[in-house]
């Protein structure tokens, strides 16, 4: 009885021996994401992703957490504040959110690591904080203008290439019954990036100078580009109740040939492209300049549109993530995507729309980060809210935005 | 020592041993966040680690915040509409309940109460498909009959009627417990109270109005009191059928508190929205037991 215990144990401690070092020498990667890996078009880059990275690296494994939006950005910024449960890889838009993150020691610097892994200089801005280089960016979003060129042409009209001639359009097609532009407002973040365009073209780089604390959020500019917003909606051409349709219902009324033009972000390329989305044919142009405004065509607004980070408690798995970074800024990984425009050179846009966009983006000469990725948090809803004032047509748009200046000054400081 | 000096003492270690636990565990996840919360109310923190004490900066910068002062008017709001509709209307459903009893009047009570089981998610969704001004149930019918003053209307974004649109949902959800609550109550009156009303004449709504307001009129007051404190907390419906907008028009102090810490990243005014929070309920509940008390009722 003795010996036969003996023997089994001996059996056992050869089969640990054998096993552990087969298991430790795979590397484990937990990412954190916001697209779930079910075969959705939009969600094809990072199905592809995790799939093709574990194919092509077989002694990592990828522990994929899909959380959603906005899921990912309150898990993350919970498990941050805490300290413990982060994952080894998020998916961030990078900014000053990421930058937070950067400043209270969370992430890990791979500046050296991934400085001369090819891709746009705007990608790799914004995944750079303070100097250093947190994570990649294989897909770039610009702000445009996405019109709808069946309607256009049905009228008669001509893609607008001056802001005075996108409110005669805009005219013609109210007169038509047909709403000239689809927003999103009772989502809050959507009017942003119209706001942005006004604002550059009446002031120039402005928000930079805002931003820096050279300049007020109240002064001329801002005021102007705010005046002609609230302006424009008074006039319906954001609908008879814009505060009332969310994203998703201005995605509808494109798809649907009730709105003429969408000005948002370049994701939504895979979208207006997809038959199984819309019948309509779709084109995505710059935003015009204002005759005699400060701000050229091209001058453009972006943000990152998939970024991955790294954070501190994967230090010991540096070469993996650094491993999985460089994949996902491949041709191969990018590629997968069926909409989106990739900051990876070389990777054929996947659509006639999606062609369009990185055209747009091909000529800009200035490229400024979406406003509420690019201030500090604590002023970034309150931007957003001071945007969606502009919608109330009683909003005194002026003291709207020194309410936003204070805010400023007490948490960036005073103009200097 | 005397047998029944250690025997006492040997109860009382034994007690103290027992609540040990409970007393632990309601010190670590209540008293010990309370405390945090006070604390981290007089701070400056981003939640990464920099906490720095700035006095009462955080509470002065909120009572002098528009989005702040008008959070606190809306939850007061609530509170007193609540009480002026959800408890009447809770009320006279349950009553009716009872006074109507068919197989009907069996069914309709798990569909009231239905709507409390589901998911706060799943009623703003519902609240959203009925009263979006794009695809809606309200715009749709109203386009449908040609009724132009309902199509016009714009439950969501107009900021004079996206409370009440929220309101509206949340009536829908939050009656049901206190409608089934409330009968569990009128079926404990003694029949024989009920047979010597309907000798003397008072049935129905009379009786209704003569015996049975009176005699639950202790649960009703603590009805009003959930409700209220559940006013001051309120966060999900609004938040999710309207992120608190348009403009402020649907703040809560729930949704304040939400924004600043985990959108804003300021957790000291965030624990100053909660302590403010905590304050008025902890008044309101003490300002009830003292009436309790005046009033002689007990159950």
């Amino acid at each position: 009885m003795k010996k036969r215990a003996f023997i089994a144990l001996m059996v056992v401690i050869c089969c640990l021996v054998v096993v552990m070092p087969l298991t430790a020498q795979q590397l484990k990667l937990t990412v954190w994401g916001r697209d779930l890996t079910d075969g959705e078009p939009d969600h094809a880059y990072v199905t592809a992703l995790i799939k093709d990275f574990q194919a092509k690296n077989p002694d990592i494994t990828i522990d994929y957490v899909a959380l959603g939006d906005p899921g990912l950005a309150d898990k993350t910024k919970i498990t941050m504040a805490a300290g413990s449960g982060l994952p080894d890889i998020f998916q961030t838009w990078g900014g000053s959110t990421m930058g937070g993150y950067a400043d209270a020691g969370r992430l890990m610097d791979l500046t050296a690591d991934l400085g001369s892994v090819p891709g746009s200089a705007a990608a790799r801005g914004a995944m750079t904080w303070k100097g250093k280089l947190y994570g990649v960016a294989p897909f770039f979003a610009i702000a445009g203008v996405f019109v709808n060129e069946g309607i256009f042409k049905a009228n008669g009209l001509g893609i607008p290439s001056s802001v005075d001639q996108f409110e005669r359009v805009a005219d013609m097609l109210k007169a038509k019954d047909i709403q000239p532009f689809a927003c999103g407002e009772a989502d809050k973040w959507p009017g942003l990036a119209l706001y942005m365009y006004l604002t550059d073209r009446f002031g120039g780089d402005i928000f930079s100078q805002a931003a820096a604390r050279k300049a007020r959020f109240d002064n001329d500019a801002f005021v102007k580009a705010a005046q002609l917003y609230q302006r424009w909606v008074k006039k319906g051409y954001f609908g008879d109740k814009p505060l009332g349709e969310k994203y998703g219902d201005a995605q509808q009324l494109m798809a649907t040939g009730k709105a003429a033009m969408h000005i948002t972000g370049s994701w939504m390329c895979a979208q207006y492209s997809s038959k199984d989305f819309t019948d309509q044919q779709i084109g995505f142009y710059a935003f015009p300049a204002m005759k005699g405004g400060k701000g050229p065509v091209t001058d453009i607004m972006g943000m990152t549109d998939i970024g991955f980070a790294a954070t501190k408690v994967a230090a010991s798995r540096k070469d993996a993530v650094v491993r999985f970074m460089k994949y996902a800024m491949s041709g191969d990984a990018a590629a997968a995507e069926p909409g989106r425009v990739s900051s990876v050179p070389g990777v054929k846009a996947p659509s006639a729309l999606t062609t369009m966009a990185s055209n747009v983006f091909g000529t800009a000469k200035l490229v400024q980060f979406w406003w509420d990725q690019n201030l500090p948090p604590a002023v970034t809803t309150p931007l957003n809210d001071t945007i969606q004032t502009f919608f109330l047509p009683d909003t005194d748009v002026k003291a709207s935005l020194t309410k936003f200046e204070n805010l400023a000054t007490q948490n960036m400081g005073a103009v200097k | 020592m005397s047998e029944i000096a250690r025997t006492a003492r040997g109860r009382a270690v034994f007690i103290s041993l027992m609540l040990l636990p409970a007393v632990a565990a309601l010190g670590v996840f209540m008293y010990y966040p309370i405390e945090e919360t006070f604390r981290l109310s007089f701070m400056r923190s981003s939640g990464l680690g920099d906490a720095a004490f700035n006095g009462l900066a955080n509470y002065q910068f909120l009572f002098g915040n528009d989005e702040f002062r008008a959070g606190l008017a809306h939850v007061f709001l609530w509170a007193f509409w609540s009480l002026v509709i959800q408890l009447p209307l809770a009320f006279f459903v349950s009553y009716s309940l009872i006074l109507y009893r068919n197989r009907i009047t069996k069914s309709l009570r798990a569909v009231y109460y239905l709507a409390n089981i589901l998911p706060s998610t799943i009623t703003a969704m519902l609240g959203i498909f009925v009263f979006s001004n794009t695809n809606g149930v309200l715009a749709a019918l109203a386009r449908k009959i040609s009724w132009t003053w309902l199509a016009k209307l714009d439950f969501i974004g107009d900021p004079t009627l996206a409370f009440w649109a929220v309101f509206f949902v949340a009536t829908w959800m939050y009656t049901g417990f206190p409608i089934i609550y409330l009968m569990a109550r009128m079926e404990q009156i003694p029949l024989e109270i009920r047979e010597a009303a309907e000798l003397d004449g008072a049935g129905g709504w009379r009786y209704a109005r003569a015996i049975v307001l009176p005699m639950i009129s202790y649960p009703l007051r603590i009805l009003a009191v959930l409700m209220i404190v559940g006013s001051l907390k309120l966060f999900d419906l609004p938040y999710l059928m309207t992120k608190g907008g348009p403009g402020d028009a649907t703040k809560t102090l729930g949704i304040i508190l939400y924004n600043q810490g985990f959108v804003n990243w300021q957790y000291g005014s965030a624990a100053a929205v909660g302590v403010v929070i905590f304050l008025l309920s902890l008044v309101l509940t003490i300002a009830q037991f003292s009436w309790q008390r005046k009033g002689g009722e007990a159950e």
